[in-house]
């Protein structure tokens, strides 16, 4: 049978429509719906496929609302030939394990399945933008048991294999897999092309086959609010408003310069915002059986990663919210933290002293670099051996498509990139039922303007954890821990992902979303070609900080920066913890890039700018005079608050 | 070669396109021929690109439509209180106790022309038209002959220099039988045929002004549901700049304001987007906004030289409707009527011309019978002066006008009319006191009441691929440096509504050149028209690209 190339496609609200609400709420109705953007970049990598593969078959699938057949029929006119929709009221509130499920059920409807056709890969965006989760490709692999690659940017299908390049932090990776396989894509590849109008005409005349839940065989128990291990509990608005800036007074640079120090140690102007009334202690309304559905489950269970021989730093922040949640949880329940990897040498001591109870350690040499399949099949066998209530993942890249596929093998849901983990309790008003205790895991949800509060009813409870929300413990090298070496039983089969190269240090640009810190040159730092703006950027980096420097769109046009450097509407939007924008007048298209960013500090000569309108310190003066002096600053150990690596 | 071939097809989904495409679906059914009509688009949807005042005779949608898809019409209120003031410089306005001739409102609506055509395609569809938005037409395709044969849409997926990227796709030919050309002001695609087949021979040239439109929120009660107030005076210069504002009360507590003004002005240094930052600081329309904010703004140029500068508007195998052709009546400030109505004439004679199956110039001349006896002909060839006059400003202007609407039209000592590239003088040879110099001091926006340029880009939601050839055309780089920068001293800055064209100065040597920002495009085409030597060339970037109106 010949190759089918299966794209899976989302239909989502214009992301920057659903900003521009007039109360500043988000509006997903007034929104023109487009084309997932991840999910563009996987239909351009099928029809990038088709290129070497000229017989292959390319189809597209989807879940939603009947109204999705307008994106279907935008991938047809791209080159698609055929459109799948599965669409039904009863696939109304499924989370991401029940939508991984449907998929995977409706792909073996059609045909493509292990022990079906096998002659096929899937390509899916990376991740939606109304649901930032990157789940679901994930979940589709696990469900269908195939080998996947996640945050792929390009991806080459040769004789039966693809050679795909994965964006792992601070770097890439190469690597091989035998099709089938799930692949899912970075918004940094091919960027998606437009259609033809003799496309159009194509699809106008094409029809997009629906399916019901009934057509494909799927019972109504799995899918939806009944079949999902994950329910939203409550969403919160959060209120962003940033108060006016804090200017900087003096005389000379010198002054400015150490004035605007002094500044930032002593913190941002406050908004006053009216307290809300205190949440109304809870009473517990009478007649309601106390539920504890861990069912003898207990205990929390964290993974380390290891990243160039050292356990990252996300995974040693995620020890904060661990312990807290056992301590809230009493009883004393145990921190467990699974390591694996080659060599670990004094790790494992170092996880008890950031607040591991205990460490299993699985050590083998074919596990000294992350691959998902070994790495999925351990943690099921050390979930099914210690039996935890709850188990967290750090939401780096591997964290993100590791934490759904367990998910899927545990039966159980995941939130993802949360930035609080709590113990609550959640009230069923209809069954009278009260599940405690429980975690609460809350994540900011559509565009980062609400905050959405999450349960899960299957233990262990998956939750992925932001890097950079929680702080490192302090480390105690007296703290006593128990450490515990476990060997699981790996099949061959999750071997048969090669990874051939890894490559650290040239990330592209994805280090503009991880940097902790932006300076981006404007219009006001042409004089030396923003050489001072990178010089700051690399004074930075010399003092362990995760520094980048960006720009706005008049230097591209300038010719000054490339590109993919460029922070604003039609560029890139970030939210880095500080954002330095130097000789930038402050555009509404380019604040839309980096509104977002936890601190904004500006830099301009124009007092009447409205940078400083969206800034929370500002200084007026002359770049070439403010900036040798900050860079000195930062030389001597200022580092804009942050701490480094 | 991707190639499709289809009976007619129209280029562009105004209301010049979508009534030649619904009369003509009529058309074809009352004679129980079936054949297909295409119509293509660049806006990303229908009504995306359109940008109008706009205050509507209602009367010619009777006879597009039937009486409930009439019914249906999205206008938005009904024309109530309607005044014409002219402003002073002082802040004072004086109201004028008639209205000039041709400019009452009476049984009109005000209406958002982008949602009327959104109503009208919907309407198209339902008639069996193709109607396919996002797509932009690269070239129009002749036989050996040159006679016109259909068009070819963009290429995509190409670098700044046109190379072939990854994701490149190639245009798509389209045969028709018939190509209609409804592209609207200043059609790019229609502008090349006009060229080659001297359409316009023996014609005035066409002469345009530009709008500048803001719709806003404001407070409640400022402003009644349906008022309509026209401006001129302040702070446009009698005799020097031709043109006047509009205040339009909308539901809802929105409020459409513009200024338009004429682009046979001679002040290389004149700039409408300022003039109606400004004009809108005069009391007598800050006083309606202050408080307000603005939801959508935009400009579009409208062509104003009447019945002496529609050019012959069919020819073998094709026909120009609309705004393209030039059909507005410039002292009513109204073309959608007149849009309209040429859609229905060129739609009666392309059925006719398919039922006979002859195509030819002589079979479409029906075109041209039928404007010659429709309504068309008796708003404008009356008129026909009438704009040419006002060069010598309101007071002789208007006495002039006054002889015409005696005589039918005719009228001695009618100023020559040029075409708006050519009116513009060198920095060093405009005498009078600059528009710069004029308002120094004003020029700098409260970012409350008045914006800058790029603001403007903001509201109109302009967005253009970064990767593809900039569609601004320098048709000869060294002339333009040598006369656009160094004579005109980039007249295309001031101008351009949409800041797309700046002055670079290099701080070491003083060097000046033209850093192009094609991306802020908002579709007006006034470089197109007013650029001097005709320096600037618009051409269609990706289909798909420009302005995201939506209420305009």
């Amino acid at each position: 049978m010949a190759l089918t190339i299966i794209s899976l496609m989302k239909q989502v609200p214009l992301p920057s429509e659903m900003r521009m609400g007039d109360d500043g709420l988000m509006d997903r109705t007034k929104a023109k719906s487009i084309i997932n953007i991840d999910c563009g970049y996987a239909l351009e990598a099928g029809l990038q496929m088709k290129i070497d593969n000229p017989d292959a078959k390319l189809i597209v699938c989807s879940m939603g609302p009947p109204s999705f057949d307008v994106s279907l029929k935008k991938a047809i006119s791209m080159g698609y030939d055929e459109a799948y929709l599965l669409s039904d009221r009863r696939l109304g509130g499924s989370d991401t394990y029940a939508t991984g499920l449907a998929i995977a059920t409706m792909l073996k409807h059609l045909g493509y399945a292990k022990g079906l056709n096998e002659d096929f890969v899937i390509v899916a965006g990376r991740q939606t933008s109304d649901g930032d989760t990157a789940h679901v490709p994930s979940q589709v692999a696990e469900n269908m048991d195939l080998p996947q690659a996640t945050f792929i940017e390009v991806a080459d299908l040769k004789d039966g294999f693809v050679t795909a390049k994965r964006i792992i932090e601070g770097g890439y990776q190469m690597m091989k897999l035998p099709i089938p396989c799930a692949l899912s894509f970075t918004p940094t590849g091919v960027d998606p092309r437009r259609p033809s109008l003799e496309g159009a005409v194509k699809a106008r005349n094409s029809k997009v086959t629906v399916f019901n839940i009934d057509d494909i065989g799927l019972s109504d128990e799995k899918i939806g609010l009944s079949g999902s291990p994950t329910i939203v509990a409550k969403v919160a608005n959060i209120v962003s408003q940033r108060a006016p800036a804090k200017m900087t007074d003096g005389h000379g640079e010198v002054e400015l310069v150490s004035n605007l120090i002094e500044n930032i140690k002593a913190g941002k102007n406050n908004v006053e915002i009216k307290e809300k009334k205190a949440a109304k202690e809870k009473k517990r309304p009478e007649g309601f059986k106390d539920v504890d559905f861990r069912d003898g489950a207990s205990g929390i269970l964290t993974w380390a990663e290891v990243v160039n021989g050292q356990i990252s730093r996300p995974s040693l922040e995620l020890l904060t919210p661990a312990r807290n949640l056992a301590t809230e949880l009493g009883n004393d329940t145990k921190v467990m933290t699974l390591i694996i990897g080659k060599d670990l040498g004094d790790m494992p001591k170092e996880l008890i002293a950031h607040g591991a109870d205990e460490v299993i350690v699985v050590e083998d040499d074919r596990l000294q670099e992350y691959r998902i399949l070994p790495f999925a099949t351990a943690f099921e066998q050390v979930i099914k051996d210690k039996n935890p209530e709850i188990a967290l993942f750090a939401a780096t890249t591997a964290g993100r498509e590791l934490a759904p596929r367990i998910g899927v093998k545990t039966d159980g849901g995941v939130t993802a990139d949360c930035t609080a983990l709590e113990i609550g309790e959640h009230f069923d008003r209809k069954k009278k039922i009260v599940y405690a205790p429980i975690l609460e895991s809350r994540r900011p949800t559509y565009g980062e303007s609400k905050l959405a509060t999450i349960l899960g009813f299957v233990c262990p409870q998956i939750s992925t954890a932001r890097a950079g929300t929680f702080p490192v413990p302090t480390p105690d090298a007296s703290r006593k821990g128990k450490i515990e070496k476990f060997t699981p039983k790996l099949p061959e089969k999750d071997f048969v992902t090669e990874i051939i190269e890894t490559v650290i240090g040239e990330g592209g640009m994805q280090g503009l979303f991880e940097a902790d810190i932006i300076v981006a040159g404007g219009r006001g730092t042409t004089s030396d070609g923003m050489k001072m703006v990178k010089d700051l950027a690399d004074a930075l980096k010399a003092q362990g900080i995760n520094a980048e420097w960006a720009c706005s769109r008049v230097m591209v046009d300038e010719g000054v920066a490339e590109y993919a450097r460029q922070i604003g509407q039609t560029g890139k939007t970030v939210r880095p913890k500080v954002y330095v924008a130097i000789g930038i007048s402050g555009a509404v298209q380019h604040i839309a890039g980096m509104v977002e960013s936890e601190t904004i500090i500006a830099i301009n000569h124009n007092a009447k700018e409205t940078i400083f309108a969206n800034a929370d310190f500002g200084i007026v003066g002359d770049y070439e005079d403010i900036l040798p002096e900050l860079i000195e600053k930062v030389n001597g150990g200022f580092t804009f608050g942050l701490d480094p690596k | 070669m991707n190639s499709i071939s289809t009976d007619v097809l129209i280029v562009g989904g105004g209301p010049a396109g979508l009534s030649t495409a619904i009369a003509l679906a009529d058309k074809l059914k009352q004679r129980g021929e079936n054949k297909r009509i295409m119509l293509i688009e660049k806006g990303s949807s229908i009504g995306s690109h359109i940008l109008s005042g706009a205050v509507i005779r209602p009367q010619i949608f009777e006879q597009l439509l039937t009486t409930g898809e009439f019914d249906g019409i999205p206008f938005d209120s009904k024309v109530g209180a309607d005044v014409t003031v002219k402003l002073n410089e002082s802040g004072g306005e004086t109201k004028l106790p008639f209205h000039p001739p041709y400019m009452s409102n009476d049984g009109n609506y005000i209406a958002s022309l982008a949602q009327i055509c959104k109503y009208l395609a919907t309407l198209a569809e339902e008639r069996g038209v193709e109607i396919y938005t996002g797509f932009s037409v690269d070239s129009v395709v002749y036989d050996s002959d040159n006679k016109v044969i259909g068009i070819k849409t963009k290429d995509t997926g190409v670098d700044h220099h046109g190379m072939k990227q990854k994701n490149f796709q190639e245009g798509t030919t389209v045969k028709a039988d018939i190509t209609v050309f409804a592209e609207g002001t200043r059609g790019s695609a229609v502008k090349t045929v006009i060229d080659k087949l001297y359409l316009d021979a023996g014609k005035n040239p066409q002469i345009y002004s530009l709008g500048v439109k803001e719709i806003w929120k404001v407070p409640e009660g400022r402003v009644k549901v349906g008022s309509v107030k026209h401006t001129f005076g302040y702070p446009l210069k009698d005799k020097q700049e031709f043109g006047g504002g509009f205040i339009y009360g909308l539901t809802d507590n929105r409020v459409a304001v513009g200024l338009v003004a004429g682009l046979d002005y001679q002040d290389p240094s004149f700039d409408v987007h300022a003039a109606m930052q400004i004009w809108k600081t005069h009391p007598y329309v800050s006083k309606i906004l202050e408080g307000g904010s603005v939801i959508e703004a935009g400009a579009k140029t409208l062509p104003e030289g009447g019945w002496n500068s529609v050019p012959k508007y069919y020819a073998d195998n094709m026909m120009i409707v609309g705004d393209s052709a030039g059909f507005l009546s410039t002292p009513r400030l109204k073309g959608i009527h007149l849009a309209v109505e040429s859609g229905i004439c060129a739609a009666t004679a392309a059925a006719d011309a398919l039922v006979k199956n002859d195509t030819s110039k002589e079979s479409l001349s029906k075109y041209e019978e039928l404007v010659n006896s429709s309504f068309i002909y008796k708003e404008l060839y009356p008129t026909r002066n009438m704009r040419a006059v006002m060069q010598d400003g309101m007071i002789l202007g208007g006495l002039k006008m006054g002889v015409q609407l005696i005589t039918g039209g005719a009228c001695l000592m009618v100023p020559k009319t040029e075409a708006d590239s050519d009116t513009t003088k060198k920095t060093k040879e405009f005498s009078s006191q600059s528009f710069q110099n004029r308002f120094a001091g004003k020029l700098e926006y409260d970012k409350k009441l008045s914006f800058d340029k790029v603001t403007t880009v903001y509201y109109s939601k302009a967005m253009h691929d970064e990767v593809q050839v900039p569609h601004l055309v320098v048709k000869n780089p060294e002339q333009f440096k040598s006369s656009n920068i160094n004579e005109y001293g980039l007249a295309e800055a001031s101008m351009c509504p949409a800041e797309v064209y700046e002055l670079h100065i290099d701080k070491k040597s003083g060097d000046k050149s033209l850093r192009l920002h094609a991306e802020n495009c908002v579709h007006c085409k006034t470089c197109d028209i007013k650029s001097p030597n005709s320096g600037i060339i618009w051409t269609t970037p990706y289909g798909g690209d420009g302005p995201e109106y939506n209420m305009m």
